[in-house]
């Protein structure tokens, strides 16, 4: 027994993660989305030519998709160079108020998107969607309407959204920067220049990649944001033709603009990919070496903390206000007045709100809360572990083909709109398989599909945190004769926290607040608060909506300060 | 074990002999059955079944009604799905939709027909068949009745196509909602009353463009061209029409029953009747049962609730239903004091059927034009 054994365990401990992860991934990934194309070709694969070669296929597919691209790749950018400096100002200079920064700045990805489009039309909005207009018009400005509606109303909404991803991955890695490098570099006279150039970008590049490739795949499938402010002047999506496919029933159409979308994005974060894999070695991380020092900002401090705070109000604060001012006021055409707390707390009164009684009223409110929270931290748990082996795979191991489809299917999650995911795992998953029972309406399937959707941001965070990690302390420890789930406790783990906490927040946020996936498949007995909020929406309940929307964000704010303080006492503790 | 025989047996118990049975029972006999089961699930496209599951439980205590609110296209893939994992999720299913539940769910039985015996005399034939239609909603040319007092500035649908109200039609995108392609495919369906309508409207008779089929189409696409504005969802229509204090307020479609909205809101949504030929579409709301429904008697029993008591506005099982601008299909029940009649109002009835037929067809000619 022992002999095979022996000779299987190199090979293992060559392949064995990498193909134990490719496994899960299958199961979790592939398959479903397998079952989705499958879907399309049954038919004679006549979704196929409409999409792609018929008289339809100029507004179904080419110009969606290339304004799909213009503010994915717009959005990227964006969130990268927004995110970047956020991230730099708090973790590498004396910019004050460097802690709330650092907070606000995690905030906007934790508002819904259409709360940050409420935002924007409330200021921009022009006469063109009639109603009252925004606070320019109010003053007398008139908006055109490039500016009020379409690609660029869009892209800054969704860098304003999506910003917080690249600020909270940009800024773990920047916090591992060796301050030893920086410090000898400004001994030896490097300007500022110079060292945030040859010594910080270089460094957090795997991060910069990471954060830009999130942004861009969340801002390709976003819909909130393309539909309320593309739509009046007719700018689609791939994610609104999409959505609009499977709502008016050409389900096969919307399955196909789908693997279409991610195929397009695929092809542009395989470049990043590349980018990422080609360098070998991104280690910063040795186990040693001090904090880095602070830049002074001197004459520039105030200016940039200026800027810094602009855009953590403009991102953050105004779209809560508004959000909560909408969970105030009777009418949302006049936010600001006759506010009552009837949405939250009021008695059904026949005489108001068609008799719906306040939110705490909602038989459903306290098991729609704990279902949230137990899903919530089940799925992050999961997802992060399954993210920290693969990431861990990827860089230890290098297998041909299998780590690169590893990496591919870890992120396709992030392409596929959720209601298109759910839609996948119903037809794979629902139904018995063999001896398997279905999984339908329990939330064993609910958990997967989860787990399955967050993969992107966990494998993301724990890639670039992992890619730091120098491979001699691993080594050194191999050496010793550790084995690897040792090695991995022991070493990996708490070098790579940090990331992880970034990871393990940025996941549990997007579950929370997740609505495309739980939809179609939250179990009936027990909804979880997003589908609360979307049952209140869609029945024209928006205070109501509002208000479970703004449970959903305590709930996440509540989360991120507990993270920021874990986070704190680490440093502590390491300084 | 016991959990995974289940569905088999309520697939046994509603063979047809037992549904048959139980479709010719009345409320009484249906109850000690019901208590049986002491449950019943609905799946409903409105948040309104909040109320009725209240009602519903006050009325037969010991059968607890399990209701979940959610749209019909969400509804449709539930149900799907369920079918073909052989799980019975809901036993009555209140869904809007019509020509996909007719086309996609009632052709293949994973919805069926059930009609209370004490609607039989009270629902006209067109509404029980091939599914029972509880009421009728709209999708209707509304305006700002503080901008414009003495009554709609449209007379006529193609006024709508004119330079005047270029880029101030405002409607939801019909690619994204199925009520809005059935308004655009119903107007298709209608292509010669709109043809009729363009001689009223421009005094000489329709010249049909290049590649355009019937007067329906050039409708459409001469208000595309007209710089129609489309969003998102009927709330930002109601919005944008109805929103007091505008100076020129855009004219759009949404639904006739958010008018008893304008006070909570501040809006002047008012409902353009006198339109030639048409002022939009009335279309129905289906109740069924799941083929397949693991409480067969308690599901009747909730749709005969559902479809109101024998007073004259419906008593409790309706009354959350019972609002201007929806229509009971019931022929008994007064006449809601706030509202148009039916008989006056100036729309068409959708054909579920018809609409079924071309709806995809109409899909594509729309998506031509954007």
């Amino acid at each position: 027994m022992t002999v095979p054994l022996r000779r299987l365990r190199p090979s293992l401990a060559r392949y064995g993660l990498t193909a134990a992860m490719a496994l899960i991934l299958v199961v979790l990934v592939a398959a479903p989305l397998a079952t989705i194309l499958i879907q399309t070709l049954q038919s004679g694969g006549g979704a196929w030519a409409d999409v792609l070669a018929s008289r339809l296929s100029q507004n179904l597919f080419w110009r969606p998709a290339t304004n799909t691209m213009i503010i994915g790749l717009a959005v990227a950018g964006g969130c990268v160079l927004l995110g970047g400096f956020l991230a730099w100002l708090v973790v590498m200079t004396d910019v004050p108020g460097r802690p709330l920064i650092a907070f606000m700045a995690t905030l906007p990805f934790m508002i819904p998107s259409f709360a940050t489009a409420l935002a924007w039309g409330s200021v921009f909005r022009n006469g063109r969607v009639g109603g009252a207009g925004g606070l320019l018009e109010g003053l007398g400005f008139s908006v055109p309407d490039w500016l009020s509606w379409g690609m660029v109303p869009t892209i800054v909404v969704l860098i304003a959204h999506y910003y917080a991803l690249a600020f909270t991955v940009i800024a773990a890695a920047l916090s591992t920067v060796n301050g030893d490098l920086v410090e000898a570099a400004q001994m030896t006279g490097a300007s500022r220049k110079r060292i945030l150039f040859g010594i910080v970008l270089p460094v957090v590049t795997p991060a910069v990649i990471a954060g830009g490739s999130l942004a861009f795949a969340g801002a390709v499938s976003n819909f909130a944001a393309p539909a309320l402010l593309g739509l009046p002047v007719r700018m689609q999506t791939l994610s609104t033709r999409l959505f609009g496919m499977i709502e008016i029933g050409q389900t096969e159409r919307g399955y196909v603009l789908a693997i279409l979308l991610i195929a397009i994005s695929a092809i542009f974060l395989g470049i990043g990919n590349r980018i990422l894999n080609s360098r070998r070695s991104f280690a910063t991380i040795s186990g040693k070496g001090a904090r880095p020092r602070r830049f002074t900002l001197g004459t520039m401090r105030l200016p940039l903390a200026l800027l810094a705070w602009t855009v953590c109000i403009l991102t953050t604060l105004l779209p809560i206000l508004l959000l909560l001012a909408a969970s105030l006021a009777p009418s949302s055409l006049s936010l600001f007045s006759d506010w009552t707390l009837h949405y939250w707390i009021g008695a059904a009164d026949p005489a108001f709100a068609r008799g719906q009684p306040g939110i705490f009223h909602h038989p459903q409110l306290i098991s729609a809360l704990t279902t949230t929270l137990m899903l919530g931290a089940g799925v992050v748990f999961a997802a992060n572990a399954l993210g920290l082996l693969i990431a861990v795979a990827l860089t230890r191991q290098k297998v041909p083909v299998l780590s690169n489809a590893v990496s591919q299917l870890s992120f396709l999650p992030m392409l596929l709109p959720g209601i298109a995911f759910a839609a996948a795992y119903i037809a794979l998953y629902g139904a018995p398989i063999g001896p398997l029972p279905a999984l339908y309406g329990t939330k064993l399937l609910l958990g997967l599909a989860l787990t399955a959707a967050m993969l992107p941001f966990a494998v993301q965070t724990g890639r670039a945190t992992v890619a730091q990690i120098s491979g001699d302390i691993d080594e050194a420890a191999r050496m010793t004769g550790a084995g690897f789930f040792h090695r991995l406790w022991a070493i990996t783990l708490p070098l790579a926290a940090r990331g992880l906490a970034a990871g393990l927040l940025i996941s549990f946020v997007n579950v929370i607040g997740d609505l495309a996936i739980t939809v179609l498949l939250y179990t009936p007995t027990s909804p979880l608060l997003a589908v609360l909020s979307y049952s209140y929406a869609s029945d024209g309940f928006h205070q109501f909506a509002n208000a479970v929307t703004l449970v959903i964000l305590v709930i996440s704010m509540l989360a991120t300060c507990a993270a920021t303080l874990l986070r704190g006492r680490r440093r502590q503790t390491f300084a | 074990m016991l959990k995974m025989l289940a569905p088999f047996c309520a697939l046994a118990l509603a063979t047809s002999a037992y549904a048959q049975d139980l479709d010719s029972k009345s409320v009484a006999d249906l109850l000690p059955l019901a208590k049986k089961e002491a449950k019943v699930t609905v799946y409903a496209f409105t948040s309104r079944i909040g109320r009725v599951e209240e009602a519903f439980e006050a009325a037969y205590p010991g059968i607890d009604m399990v209701a979940f609110d959610m749209s019909s296209t969400e509804q449709i893939a539930r149900i799907k799905s369920e079918a073909a994992a052989g799980v019975a999720g809901a036993d009555v299913i209140y869904i809007s939709d019509a020509p996909v539940v007719l086309t996609e769910l009632a052709s293949q039985n994973l919805v069926t027909r059930y009609v209370p015996p004490r609607m039989e005399s009270l629902v006209p034939e067109q509404f029980k068949s091939p599914l029972l239609a509880q009421r009728l909603s709209t999708k209707v040319l509304m305006y700002n009745e503080e901008a414009y007092p003495d009554g709609s500035p449209v007379k006529n649908l193609w006024d709508l196509t004119k330079p005047e109200w270029k880029g101030r039609v405002i409607m939801v995108d019909p690619l994204q909602r199925g009520d809005y392609l059935d308004l655009m495919t119903e107007i298709v369906l209608k292509s010669d009353d709109m043809a009729k309508a363009y001689e009223a409207a421009f005094g000489k008779p329709i010249a049909l463009g290049e590649g355009i089929d019937n007067a329906g189409e050039q409708f459409i696409t001469d208000l595309f061209a007209n710089d129609l504005v489309l969003v998102g969802s009927t709330d930002d229509v109601n919005k944008a029409i109805g929103a007091k204090g505008q100076k020129n307020p855009p004219i759009g479609f949404t639904s006739y029953s958010d008018r008893r909205d304008n006070e909570d809101e501040g809006w002047a949504l008012q409902v353009a009747n006198d339109i030639e030929p048409s002022n939009g579409i009335v279309f129905p709301a289906f109740l069924a049962l799941n083929a397949t429904a693991a409480n067969p008697a308690a599901a009747r029993l909730a749709i005969d609730f559902m479809m109101g008591d024998d007073s004259n506005t419906g008593g409790d099982g309706f009354k959350p239903f019972y609002v201007a601008g929806d229509w009971p299909t019931r022929t008994d029940l007064a006449q809601h004091p706030d509202a148009i009649p039916l008989s006056d109002f100036k729309s068409w009835q959708i054909d579920a059927a018809e609409t079924a037929k071309i709806r995809a067809n109409v899909a594509d000619f729309v998506l031509a034009l954007q």
